[in-house]
């Protein structure tokens, strides 16, 4: 019989949310229409236009080794031409943000292929060949992952996740490169880590309270999603934590 | 020494504020009479990037400015969040939480009484700054800082 993955325990709306964002039948939802251009601005690794810069030649030119696993793998484009490795980092708000960077972490895995994700309390980055990341980033910032008040695309200084938030509803950030503007639209007034931009980057308008707390993957008493309500996730954890404290690296009942 | 027996307050906003309503709280506040002294603390928004790629350029923060309290200009460091007031005697509370309620009109705010600002030094603050020349400031601010307190008339 086939693996079935299952994604996670849980009955309420997090869990649920938690589930439909891993699952990679289930289609993300499009919400904002961040151009190409914007994503490649936003990140600074290069101009937009530019011809990407490479690592190595690409795989037809320098002639592979013999190696079975490179026969099962397909290379994605990025590494078919020999793109450099580079990354885009997400802050992610601990009130009501929609996705979390553990969250985010396996849905990523789940969803994309030659990444390299690395989770931190506050910040979740993913490394990929930089084609690649470009589309994978877009995908990250124009649907329901992302809001961009609770959430921040920060390379560098990036604490704030824990903090209150804003009076405009923003969340902290040292370097403030993100602000909201008078049309009520959060633009981009610098890259992700910290260079200010020519112009300004439009990433949408900040969802609403509803919509937060209705879409977002993290137990919170204050975001109106307590961990306590959700009997089966508690439980779950519990017996984890158990088998894992009674019988360290071999679980059994 | 900084004397432990004055009443000390705290006032937390839901949210960080910006120059306008600090300033707006911050005149409100001290229009009353009896405070001793007045801590602003939040995260650091330094001017210049401290770290990181960016490191010693220019921090453009378009919010920044330098807020009017009481007469005297206050170049803020930090985005305010929290306000440690040391008062003479507990009299002006009420007064002061009846102004934290006519300027945070849009989020709730607390404001506790306690013990907030340090009363002696700690062996760490003894290994960090040795002797402090200047008391008064055992717990508001880094003794080692150039910055030196704002000294408001107050209004008596």
């Amino acid at each position: 019989m086939a693996y079935k993955p299952q994604y996670g325990p849980g009955t309420s709306k997090v869990a649920e949310n938690r589930r439909n964002q891993m699952n990679p039948e289930v289609k993300l939802e499009k919400i904002r229409d961040v151009t190409d251009e914007d994503v490649v601005l936003i990140m600074g690794h290069r101009a937009p236009g530019q011809a990407y810069p490479t690592a190595h030649p690409p795989l037809a030119e320098q002639g592979e080794p013999d190696c079975p696993i490179r026969k099962i793998v397909a290379p994605t484009e990025g590494a078919k031409a020999g793109d450099r490795v580079r990354y885009i980092q997400f802050a992610d708000s601990m009130l009501n943000a929609p996705s979390q960077p553990y969250q985010r972490t396996y849905v990523e895995m789940y969803r994309f292929r030659g990444i390299d994700p690395g989770t931190l309390s506050g910040r979740q980055i993913v490394e990929c060949r930089e084609r690649d990341l470009e589309q994978i980033a877009k995908d990250l910032i124009n649907t329901n992952l992302f809001d961009p008040a609770r959430v921040g695309i920060r390379g560098a200084t990036v604490h704030g996740h824990s903090l209150r938030l804003a009076e405009d509803g923003m969340m902290f950030d040292m370097l403030q490169r993100c602000v909201l503007e008078a049309d009520g639209a959060v633009k981009y007034v610098k890259d992700q880590i910290g260079v200010p931009l020519d112009k300004k980057v439009a990433v949408g308008k900040p969802m609403d309270e509803k919509w937060l707390g209705e879409n977002t993957t993290i137990f919170h008493v204050l975001g109106g999603n307590p961990y306590r309500n959700d009997a089966e996730y508690i439980e779950y954890i519990q017996r984890i934590h158990s088998l894992r404290t009674k019988y360290g690296y071999m679980p059994k009942e | 020494m900084a004397e432990t027996s004055y009443p000390q307050i705290r006032i937390v906003p839901a949210r960080f504020l910006t120059p306008d309503t600090a300033e707006d709280l911050l005149n409100e506040i001290l229009a009353k009479t009896g405070i001793r002294r007045i801590v602003l603390n939040g995260p650091r928004v330094p001017e210049i990037v401290p770290y990181g790629p960016a490191r010693g350029t220019p921090n453009v923060v378009a919010q920044r400015r330098e807020i009017e309290v009481q007469g005297e200009t206050i170049k803020l460091q930090v985005q305010v969040g929290t306000i440690l007031i040391e008062l003479e005697d507990a009299s002006p509370i009420p007064e002061i939480r009846k102004a934290c309620e006519t300027v945070l009109t849009n989020f709730p705010f607390t404001l506790q009484e306690g013990r907030f600002m340090r009363s002696s030094m700690t062996m760490t603050d003894y290994a960090k700054y040795g002797v402090v020349e200047d008391e008064r400031i055992l717990g508001m601010v880094d003794p080692k800082s150039k910055t030196r307190p704002v000294i408001l008339q107050g209004n008596r």
